[in-house]
């Protein structure tokens, strides 16, 4: 075969594509700074990064509506099929949870401005945790892109692996949080910021898994949303 | 652009209810082969889509299931094509009766340069399926019924076909095949010289025929086929490459040439 | 802008010769165009130009034609009051038909005219009775035969004149003519004396209708060649129609393509083209050597004719099958229609307007032919009028060429007379073929 498969005949419709592609991974870096923003703010107690986070958030609400339109304007001019119709599909999915990724990271933000005012004695509690999980989930966001823009199976099945890493580290957290409390009545106004940040990560983290999916989606066309990770290793075992 | 070597064609092309199977079946016209070994099940009761790139041989193909291409005398075919395990190419068969059960209906619309009614009452007239004329009326009227074509023509049943618009002319094809109550509609392009209005109608009427009869479509529109069908066959070059479900080949096709025609990468 | 427009006109000749090649694509466009619309212009007038030229031609010949033929339809009589003598007939009421053809009506009339008109001596009574045709006594016996109860009666009749006193009456009498042709003064006299009584006078020629060949002029008609056309015809389109159409269906439906039918195909072609006078030859080899059918007729004419338009039928026959859309023939095949059930119900149905274009076109070529009837000796010269295709006859156009080589001037006009019939047949043929094509045509 000397045909390319790669490129369309229309050369506009591999543009339409590619252009969403690239703005969803350029939203996807933006929301990626959000959150490793958002976390650097509560450990530094940076109260003008955190108002520079909640600015920015309009801008990523903006990206999410203008990725959505794109992809609505593809579907209804070329009636993608196949490939090029999970990659919309999974284009217009993975912006939606970018998006609630750049709700959590505000929300992180609106908290560490409360603890940043709250009692200086109690503000770094858990931070160990919040820096470790964090880190974790900064990295799975970017992992997970990469495997988007890769067509990784390999990298995606990582991220929720990672995912469940970090829902262990959210547990333990809880645990420690709650020792806090109980040995100190009057860190409770603090700790339960803190416990809606770790709440926040752990919801970040549970969104980069399912972009992940997206991605087991967008290669192999199947949809292991919902699946166990031992589930989607089966399911995924030919495609690797 | 070449064929593929040792191919075997990818997905599920037998089906455990197959009304038509074709086994190995080539196709020559002359010296050139249009059909390279295509094994394939119709089932009872299915729609199936045969789509693929212009000279492809789904077509050829289709004319191949009611012995069409007898009339070209250059046309050669080996391989066997079994109506309810009967080999249709056997040299016992008769094309005559045989087209009675594998009906078609063509490309353009074809009606026959006479009335309505006329045209629907052929089939049975020349098989003498109609004993009286009152039997042959109701033929008729339940013909053009199914076709969804009787509320528009039933006041002018005398006049001739050909004054009919695009689509109706096609459905009374449709009422004209069905008449001679066929097991097997072969449908070749149906759509294509219609109106997206006259298309819908059709394709609706496709629908309500699966529940009786069993169909082959060849089609362009691969949004026709993903509309009407409930597996596709893809063709290319005379090679049937993958034959899947529907939903299937056009969200997740498992060979890279129908991935490549449907995505519109080439074809 | 103003200044280089300026400079730009006054160089303007220069500039077109140096810069053609730096044209825009619409200045040579429009540079082309007038050169297009010139050639287009001259083109049409060449049209014209031929068009007109045939149509002049047409005109003049028909002209030609029509001011020479149309007298033929007026014939000059001699309205005169005659006793039919039972004692100088011998006949009377009872007498037999046998009797009545014998009696000598001739002297009868030569006895009228002598008595009235008193001509002096052997010679003027001599010129006197060259006035009257012969034609005159036979219409007496006519009378007779019709009603013998008139012998012995005196009857007004309109006795036929000879062809030349009828010449001199249609064309020359009135006109200041030097040359009285073949009648001398004595007979202008007696001619002048009854157009003053009134008496001779010309009225429609209903004998150039009714009566078939003659060597008198005045009493030569067309209805033996009509009559013998028509015969011949009705053969050759019995014959050649069914053969012709059959021949078209085979070869096209059902012939297998082979080395076979491709010669058969091309010899048909080719026959299309034989000169027909070759058929005549062949129609005289053939039909009267080896089977022994009788010369002059019409079955044998019609059977030669049938040969000379089977190409054409066959032709036009096939080309009206080819031209049935295979969409048709698929629907039928695909209903389970059988061959001939294709062909019968559909094929030939919708090419049967083409079929009889071609086969009215084919007979109308057949009308007009003469050279392969010379050959089997449809030129004789036959007075009966034929009752049935194994009758001796001849047609039309032979009938004009027999004429046209005749040296009486009332030939001439019985030549164009029949070549007017001729041309009207043809005219009615070629119009029916159009009606009929757009008749049936209408249900496709």
């Amino acid at each position: 075969m000397d045909m390319n498969f790669n490129q369309h005949i229309s050369q506009q419709f591999n543009a339409d594509l590619e252009a969403i592609r690239n703005q969803m991974l350029s939203m996807g870096g933006l929301v990626e700074r959000q959150v490793s923003d958002a976390i650097e703010a509560i450990c530094s107690g940076d109260t003008s990064s955190a108002d520079k986070i909640i600015q920015r958030e309009d801008d990523v609400d903006d990206m999410e509506v203008n990725i959505d339109q794109e992809c609505t304007h593809i579907l209804v001019r070329r009636q993608p099929a196949a490939s090029d119709l999970r990659m919309v599909l999974a284009v217009s999915r993975v912006v939606r949870d970018l998006e609630r990724i750049g709700d959590e990271a505000t929300k992180i933000a609106i908290h560490a401005l409360e603890v940043a005012n709250g009692s200086q004695a109690s503000s770094k509690i858990c931070h160990q945790a919040i820096r470790h999980m964090g880190t974790a989930v900064v990295k799975m966001i970017s992992d997970a892109l990469d495997a988007f823009a890769r067509h990784d199976i390999g990298g995606a099945i990582e991220v929720v692996r990672n995912d469940k890493m970090v829902d262990d580290q959210y547990a333990s957290a809880i645990r420690e949080l709650i020792t806090y409390m109980m040995e100190d009545p009057r860190s409770i106004g603090q700790a339960i910021n803190i416990l809606w940040i770790l709440r926040a990560i752990e919801r970040i983290g549970d969104h980069a898994r399912n972009i992940s999916e997206q991605v087991i989606y967008l290669v192999s066309g199947t949809d292991v949303r919902h699946s166990s990770l031992s589930e989607m290793e089966e399911q995924t075992q030919s495609d690797l | 652009m070449q064929l593929i070597e040792n191919h075997k064609t990818t997905g599920i092309p037998l089906s455990p209810k197959a009304k038509l199977s074709a086994r190995n079946v080539d196709v020559f016209y002359g010296d050139k082969q249009a059909i390279h070994d295509v094994s394939l099940d119709i089932g009872e009761n299915e729609v199936i889509a045969l789509i693929g790139p212009s000279g492809c041989g789904k077509s050829t193909f289709l004319r191949t299931l009611n012995r069409m291409n007898d009339t070209i005398d250059i046309c050669n075919i080996k391989g066997e094509i079994l109506l309810d395990n009967e080999n249709i190419y056997d040299p016992k068969v008769d094309t005559v009766p045989l087209r009675a059960r594998v009906g078609m209906v063509f490309q353009k619309p074809n009606p026959f340069p006479k009335s309505i009614y006329d045209n629907v009452a052929y089939g049975p007239r020349i098989h003498g399926l109609a004993q009286s004329r009152v039997e042959l009326d109701e033929t008729v009227e339940k013909s053009l019924q199914r076709a969804g074509l009787w509320n528009e023509v039933k006041d002018r049943l005398h006049a001739p076909g050909t004054g009919l618009s695009g689509g109706q002319q096609q459905r009374l094809c449709i009422a004209r095949t069905i008449a001679v109550d066929p097991e097997v509609i072969l449908m070749d392009e149906p759509c294509s010289a219609l109106d997206p209005i006259a298309t819908a109608k059709i394709e609706e009427l496709i629908d309500d025929l699966r529940e009786k009869y069993t169909i082959a479509i060849v089609t362009h529109s691969m949004q026709q086929a993903a509309r009407v069908s409930q597996r596709t066959a893809y063709f290319h070059l005379g090679q049937l490459i993958e034959v899947n479900p529907t939903d299937q080949v056009f969200t997740t096709p498992q060979h890279e040439l129908t991935e490549a025609y449907i995505t519109g990468r080439f074809g | 802008m103003t200044n280089s427009k300026a400079t730009n006109s006054k160089t303007s000749t220069e500039a077109t010769t140096m810069t053609t090649t730096n044209l825009t694509t619409r200045e040579k466009v429009e540079l082309s165009l007038a050169r297009r619309r010139a050639a287009e212009t001259r083109f049409r007038l060449y049209g014209m130009v031929s068009v007109f030229f045939g149509m002049l031609c047409l005109v003049v010949l028909f002209t030609d034609i029509a001011s020479k033929g149309t007298s033929v339809f007026k014939q000059t009589s001699l309205t005169t009051e005659i006793t039919l003598d039972s004692g100088y007939l011998g006949i009377n009421k009872d007498s037999s038909i046998e009797d009545i053809r014998f009696a000598n009506f001739e002297g009868l009339i030569k006895r009228h005219f002598a008595k009235s008109v008193k001509p002096k001596g052997r010679k003027a009574k001599r010129e006197l009775f060259k006035l009257i045709s012969p034609g005159a006594a036979w219409q007496l016996q006519e009378l007779v035969l019709a009603n013998p109860t008139a012998i012995d009666s005196t009857v007004t009749i309109e006795l036929l004149m000879d062809d030349d006193v009828d010449q001199w009456f249609k064309h020359d009498f009135g006109n200041d003519v030097v040359d009285n042709g073949r009648l001398s003064e004595q007979q202008l006299a007696w001619l002048m004396t009854w157009i003053e009584e009134g008496q001779l006078d010309s009225h429609f020629n209903t004998l150039f209708f009714t009566n078939g060949d003659s060597r008198e002029p005045e009493l030569a008609g067309i209805h033996g060649a009509i009559k013998g056309t028509l015969l011949t015809l009705m053969v050759t389109l019995i014959l050649s129609f069914p053969i012709g159409v059959a021949a078209a269906i085979y070869l096209e439906e059902f012939a297998p393509r082979n080395r076979i039918t491709e010669i058969v195909e091309i010899n048909i072609n080719n026959l299309a083209a034989v000169p027909s006078i070759i058929f005549g030859l062949l129609g005289m080899a053939i039909f009267i050597n080896i089977f022994g059918v009788a010369r002059s007729t019409p079955l044998l004419g019609g059977l030669v004719l049938t040969l000379m338009t089977l190409p054409t039928i066959i032709i036009s026959a096939r080309a009206a099958i080819k031209a049935v859309p295979p969409s048709i023939r698929e629907a039928a095949y695909g209903l389970g229609a059988s061959k001939n059930q294709v062909v019968f119900h559909h094929v030939l149905p919708l090419a049967m307007p083409g079929m009889l274009t071609g086969t009215i076109l084919g007979m109308a070529q057949a009308l007009g032919e003469t050279a392969p009837l010379l050959m089997i000796g449809m030129v004789a010269f036959v007075v009966d009028v034929p009752g049935f295709i194994n009758d001796p006859s001849t047609v039309l156009p032979v009938q004009i060429f027999l004429w046209s080589d005749s040296p009486e001037r009332a030939f001439l006009e019985r030549t164009s007379g029949a070549i007017l019939v001729l041309l009207s047949f043809l005219v009615v043929m070629n119009t029916t073929a159009v009606i009929l094509r757009r008749r049936l045509e209408r249900r496709w």
